[in-house]
Order: C-alpha cells, then sequence, then structure tokens
C-alpha cells in the first residue's frame, strides 16, 4: 500500500517543502506571535442613554433577531417601540418547524405533518450556536432559554462521494485517520533532516518526525499500516480488535469531502462544541417575545417609509387598511432586496446600494423517521455529507433513543442546486431527497413519514437567506448601508460581516443602538445617564 | 404602549404632503411581496411592474400559466417556473379582484435601466408598433400588451425567451407564439436593448 504513493514526484514535492522550510522567518515569527488575537469583545448590553422621562419613538420594521433585540434594548431604556411585521410570524428566519407549522413559501404552502411531539421538529434557520457568539448567548442566558450540546461533526456519520469507493459510503472517521496517514507517511518519506536549513536544528526535526507519526498514527518507521482511529473492521472490546486495510490513497482524492466537509468543523463558527436551544432555536424567539412589552403587530407589510427632518414616516397595511405611523427613528430590518419595491425617499445612492448586495439561496428539508435507524449504525447526531445535490444529511442531537426523529434530509447551499429544487413542488423535492438519501442509507425511504423543505428565496416576506456580499459590494456599499440615511437605520445580519448566523444580526442591531443612543444623547445634552 | 407613537390615519395626507399608496386587498398580498407595493415592480426579485398592464392581458397569462403554455414543468423560464405555483392558485374570483386593484392604482413607469441605441431601436419598433402601438400603449385588438413604461430589463429577457423558443414555444399559445415569430427581427442582444431603449422614450404613465 505504502509504495503506492510513489506515483507523486518526490522532487515536486521536496521542492514545496523546501520552500516553506526556506521561509524560516514565517516559522519563528508564528513563534512569536504566540499571541492571543486581540479581543473583540462585545459588551453585553447595547450601550443606550437611560431615556426616562425624555423618550423618543422608533419603529422597527421586522420582527426577526435583530428588531426583536432592538425592542428589548430600547424598551428598557425608556424608549418607545413599535415593531411592525409584514408576515402572520415573529422571529424572521429563526424558524423551527413543527406539527401543524404553515411554511410560507409563495405558491406552496405547506403544512407540516410531523406528529406532535416535543423532540419532533427541525430548525429550519438558525441550528448552531458556536461559543464565540456572545451576543446570542447573552440573549439566552438572559431571556432564560436553555441550550443543550449540538453535535455538529460526528466521525460515526458517513461520507459519501458518487465517484469514490464506487459510490460506496465511508465512515468519516476512515476517511480522516486514513487520510491523515497517507499525508504524513508521504512527508516522512520525501523529507530528510538535511532538507531543513540551519535555523531548524537537529532536535526540531526530530519533533517534527515525532509529529507526523502522531498525528498520522504511522508506524516506527513511518509508514501508515493501519489505525485504530479508523475503527476496527470487528473485535476491539472481547475479542481482539482486527484493524481495517487502509483505503486506496487515490480514492480518498477523488472524494469530495475533502474539498469541504472534512475542514468544516476547523472553522472558528462550525468547531465544537455547539449549542443549540432545548426545544428549538425558536425558544429564542419566544423568550424576546416574554420579555417585549413593546406591540409587535404582525400581518402588516410595509408600503412606504419616507424619511423627513426629524424622523421617518412608515405606513404599513393592517387588515386591508393603511395604517400610519410616525417616530423619530426607524430600525429598519426589512429584506434589502425587498425594499425597492416598497416605496421610499431614499436617496438614489442608498437604494442602489440595497440592490448590489446578492440575495441568498439555502435551502433544507425536514424529514420525520419512522425510526431512528442511525442510531443502529453508532450515529448519534453530526453530520453525513454527499457529493450529491443534498449535500449533507443532519442526525437530530436531540430525543437520542426516542422512537422517532426528524433528520434534516438536505441542507443545500450551492445557489444552482436551491434554484433547482426551488423549482419543484414539494412532494418532488422531497422525493428527489429521498432517493439520494438512499444512496447513503439503505431502506432510507422506508422509514419517511412525511417532509417539509424550507426554499429560503421562496418563502413569503424573505425571499431570500444570507445577504450575498462580494468583495467590490463589500468595498463600495457596506459603510454606505452600515452608517445611517437621517433617522433610518438599515440593519439585520444583512448589514454585518456575518450574514446567516443570528450573531450578525445581533451585532447589527447593537451597532445601530449605540449609534441612535449616542445621538440621543446628544439631543439631550449629554447628560442622560448611562444605563 | 404606543406611548410618544401616534397612529394618524386620513390627516396623514394633509400634514406630509404624499399620498398613501392603495393597499392591496388580502387576496393580492403575495403579489405585492415580489411586485412591489401598487405592483410597480422590483427588479431585486427579478418582478417586472403590473402596473402598466391590462387586466386582459394578466388574465391570459395566468391561464397560460396554469395551463402549461408559460413556463411548464422543466421550463428553462427559471423566473416564470417561480410565477407558476402562484398563477395555479390564483382563481376567477382573485382575478377580478385584482382587475379592481389595478383600476385603483396609478400607472408607474419602472426605472430606465438599459442602455441600447434608441434610435436604432425606433426603426425596429416600427414593426412592433403595429400591434403594441405607436406609443407602445398596447391594443387588446390584437392582444398585444402596454409596454410603455414595462420594466426594460423584464422586456429585454421576454424578448429573449421569445427568441430562444423559452416563452411562445407552445402552439396553443397563439399570442406567444405569434411574438415568438416576431422577435426573428432581433438578430443579436443589441437588436434587444435598441428596442428596448426606444421603448424606454415612448410617452409613458401617469407618474
Amino acid at each position: 500500500m505504502a509504495g503506492e504513493t510513489g506515483t507523486f514526484s518526490r522532487r515536486t514535492f521536496l521542492n514545496w517543502v523546501g520552500a516553506a522550510g526556506g521561509s524560516s522567518a514565517v516559522y519563528q515569527a508564528s513563534i512569536a506571535l504566540g499571541l492571543l488575537p486581540a479581543s473583540d469583545a462585545v459588551a453585553d448590553r447595547a450601550a443606550l442613554p437611560n431615556l426616562d422621562g425624555a423618550r423618543r419613538s422608533v419603529v422597527i420594521l421586522g420582527a426577526g433577531i435583530s428588531g426583536l433585540a432592538c425592542a428589548y434594548e430600547l424598551e428598557r431604556a425608556g424608549f418607545a417601540c413599535t415593531v411592525i411585521e409584514a408576515s402572520n410570524r415573529i422571529g424572521g428566519r429563526n424558524l423551527t418547524i413543527r406539527r401543524g407549522d404553515v411554511v410560507d413559501e409563495a405558491g406552496y404552502q405547506q403544512v407540516c405533518d410531523f406528529d406532535d411531539h416535543p423532540n419532533l421538529y427541525f430548525n429550519a434557520g438558525p441550528a448552531r450556536i458556536p461559543g464565540h457568539h456572545r451576543l446570542v448567548l447573552h440573549y439566552c442566558k438572559v431571556l432564560g432559554v436553555p441550550l443543550e450540546v449540538f453535535v455538529n461533526e460526528n466521525r460515526h456519520a458517513w461520507v459519501h462521494d458518487s465517484v469514490a469507493f464506487e459510490g460506496r459510503p465511508v465512515r468519516l472517521r476512515e476517511f480522516v485517520t486514513d487520510a491523515r496517514g497517507f499525508m504524513t507517511e508521504l512527508m516522512a518519506k520525501a523529507i530528510s533532516p538535511g532538507d531543513f536549513d540551519a535555523e531548524f536544528t537537529e532536535a526540531d526535526a526530530e519533533r517534527f518526525f515525532l509529529f507526523l507519526r502522531r498525528y498520522g498514527d504511522l508506524d516506527e518507521n513511518d509508514v501508515y499500516r493501519k489505525s485504530g482511529r479508523a475503527g476496527y473492521a470487528e473485535g476491539g472490546m472481547v475479542k481482539p480488535a482486527v484493524y481495517k486495510a487502509p483505503y486506496d490513497f487515490r480514492e480518498i482524492l477523488k472524494h469530495e469531502f475533502w474539498t469541504r466537509g472534512m475542514h468544516w468543523t476547523a472553522a472558528e463558527d462550525q468547531a465544537a462544541p455547539m449549542m443549540q436551544a432545548v426545544g428549538g432555536n425558536d425558544q429564542l424567539v419566544r423568550g424576546f417575545v416574554r420579555h417585549i412589552e413593546s406591540p409587535i403587530i404582525v400581518g402588516a407589510p410595509v408600503q412606504s417609509i419616507m424619511l423627513r427632518e426629524g424622523g421617518v414616516d412608515v405606513i404599513y397595511a393592517k387588515g386591508g387598511a393603511s395604517q400610519t405611523i410616525s417616530a423619530d427613528f426607524c430600525l429598519n430590518s426589512i429584506p434589502k432586496h425587498l425594499l425597492p419595491g416598497i416605496r421610499n425617499n431614499f436617496p438614489a445612492d442608498y437604494l442602489k446600494g440595497m440592490e448590489s448586495v446578492g440575495r441568498g439561496k439555502l435551502m433544507k428539508i425536514g424529514i420525520q423517521m419512522a425510526e431512528r435507524f442511525w442510531e443502529k449504525q453508532d450515529i448519534y447526531g453530526g453530520i453525513s455529507w454527499t457529493d450529491q445535490p443534498i449535500e449533507q444529511i443532519w442526525y437530530p442531537s436531540h430525543g437520542i433513543h426516542d422512537n422517532k426523529g426528524v433528520m434534516l434530509g438536505a441542507y443545500v447551499f450551492n445557489a444552482g442546486t436551491c434554484l433547482e429544487f426551488g423549482r419543484l413542488t414539494p412532494e418532488e423535492r422531497l422525493a428527489r431527497a429521498i432517493a439520494q438519501g438512499e444512496k447513503i442509507h439503505p431502506a432510507y425511504a422506508s422509514h419517511v413519514q412525511s417532509g417539509v423543505s424550507v426554499v429560503w428565496h421562496r418563502m413569503n416576506h424573505l425571499l431570500g437567506c444570507t445577504a450575498v456580499w462580494r468583495r467590490d459590494t463589500r468595498e463600495r456599499w457596506f459603510n454606505r448601508l452600515q452608517q445611517p440615511e437621517g433617522r433610518h437605520y438599515l440593519m439585520g445580519d444583512q448589514i454585518s460581516y456575518h450574514p446567516g448566523w443570528q450573531e450578525g444580526a445581533l451585532g447589527s442591531a447593537h451597532f445601530a443602538l449605540a449609534d441612535l443612543g449616542k445621538r440621543v444623547q446628544a439631543e439631550l445634552g449629554g447628560d442622560a445617564v448611562h444605563a | 404602549m404606543l406611548r410618544r407613537l401616534f397612529v394618524v390615519l386620513s390627516s396623514f395626507l394633509a400634514v406630509h404632503g404624499y399620498s398613501e399608496p392603495v393597499t392591496a386587498p388580502e387576496e393580492l398580498q403575495t403579489c405585492v411581496v415580489c411586485h412591489g407595493i401598487e405592483l410597480a415592480g422590483n427588479q431585486s426579485v427579478d418582478a417586472p411592474n403590473l402596473s402598466v398592464l391590462s387586466a386582459w392581458y394578466l388574465k391570459r397569462q395566468m391561464q397560460n400559466y396554469k395551463q402549461g403554455l408559460r413556463a411548464p414543468h422543466g421550463s428553462k423560464d427559471h423566473v416564470g417556473r417561480e410565477m407558476a405555483p402562484l398563477a395555479a392558485d390564483f382563481g376567477d374570483d382573485d382575478m377580478a379582484v385584482l382587475e379592481q386593484y389595478l383600476a385603483d392604482i396609478p400607472v408607474f413607469n419602472a426605472p430606465v435601466t438599459i442602455r441600447g441605441n434608441a434610435s436604432r431601436g425606433a426603426s425596429l419598433y416600427i414593426s412592433c408598433s403595429i400591434c403594441h402601438g405607436a406609443d407602445g400603449e398596447g391594443n387588446p385588438t390584437f392582444n398585444a400588451p402596454r409596454l410603455a413604461g414595462q420594466s426594460d430589463w423584464y422586456l429585454v429577457r421576454q424578448l429573449e425567451n421569445f427568441q430562444r423558443g423559452i416563452r411562445g414555444n407552445s402552439p396553443e399559445d397563439l399570442y406567444g407564439s405569434q411574438m415568438r415569430l416576431s422577435t426573428s427581427i432581433l438578430t443579436d442582444r443589441s437588436a434587444i436593448e435598441d428596442v428596448v431603449a426606444h421603448v424606454n422614450t415612448l410617452k409613458r404613465g401617469d407618474h
């Protein structure tokens, strides 16, 4: 097996290593730079002056996470708020789907037919909370939203590629272990201590080879023969372990998994441990609603936003009639691609900026399974990966050992695939997801009881997901849109460097609140007391 | 808990000097999400300006969507496929509501986004004008919709769709297939942009 890896040109490889070895400045610098990154600390509370006795009014457009957080903070500081929400539901893209819920997709309304059980739900929007998302965690804490661990990576889960291993799924642990074994063996064989320059001492080299051996689980001759990390073929408990033979590295190279999934949980936002709200991530929405006294008017699409000297006038439809609300400030989280369809007097460049940011597309399909068959395959939570259009299959982290479970039968990030799925009926989407799931779990279809698809770019009043900022649109428009226009603030995850995350929405909300607070304080003569 | 916020209804117009939009009835709430308040269109979500169109034309297009003559299943008219399921749910009663709403709202001119050679477009437009009218006002006798004030990017896309056989490819779509033949005079993308640039110069709507 080891000899088969010799198809690489050893010289080419040595050249790469030589290039790296020569850059000892980088090596030295990385030692010197063993510093913690500068802390990007976020204040738990929004910086707002306490306005008791000198109230200002704020109209908040959109009852998603940013709008709710603004209402919560502002009313605590003595502001008078009204939240206007176009849809009949509070929460925006924070959406947990359970029995009887209506999925309000334009043209394809679905009603969720999962069993009525507290564990049978899926988070169609935000699904995982990393430990450094301080604002999300802060609000979960103060609003009394209990959290539990969310499994984002599971080494027992499957990785599948239609062209590698003859289309057979392999365990994630086998894939990663073998990939590391082959890589490190190759490096150990290709490098000799003399290849390093003088600043890399012999002792360093010795440690380096030890590092390779440990990292890849190589034997004492620096050959990757077998590893228990990949799991055993059999035995290992009461019978002796029988190791698996390593896979052919060429199959691993063919595989799509290493292009993305293999490094997924290395990302700061995706690394273990992650969390989810007990009972569904919309518990955060419910937490806000429990603590907000200001009116939240639902079923009230905004028709007109007019900026004027000293305030903003908003007209919205409610029950077939127009209502007007005038406020000192407007915090607006309406998706930027819907604002050109709303009557407004925004300056042309402000509107152009909104039109320049792309509409994100993402899709999830939740499927109720009659049996938690994956647990019989040692899979408790986590994600399986495939090169098929469904991209991922998620196993619920909650409800372990229940009879039934709702898994994610598809999580599609590819915009083209989302468009394609979006053009199908919900039944066709489900059928496709099931057919693709079969490639990973034989008899998958036999467990399916019902499914719901959430195609975010077709969801009524949203028509998009994560805002798509290109480098040029960032440079040209981000500051323009982040800064207020008169007394109007655009906000939400769309106006952040972290679109598609609740932390981005909350960061954007706090940014707007801080600015608004400063202005009000200045208007009041700067003597208001900080909350 | 409105406190200092105040809700004003009728006095608003007098105070601030701009008119309230005509609120879409319940039946049309989904329409205005994409097509915009008073159906003036929104390019960001690929939704054309419906305020310029007549009820008879919209009725026929909804019918075409329903019958699979426009953007049928598997069609390359991807934006049309977004519309098709909404048309399927749109009944005769809804159509009557839409007809009334079209009568109640102003006619808006969509913003100009296409740069073409309008004078070249003018000579191309001569044959278009036979059905659509010299001012692009449309003509129900020839089943030709109004073009003046329509979202120009939408006109470009539809001309391309006709030309490529993405729209008007069903013989049952009488007027669509007629239109498909008519686009043969537009030999390339710049001819399409030129003719649309000319349409942008035509006497436009109320606004």
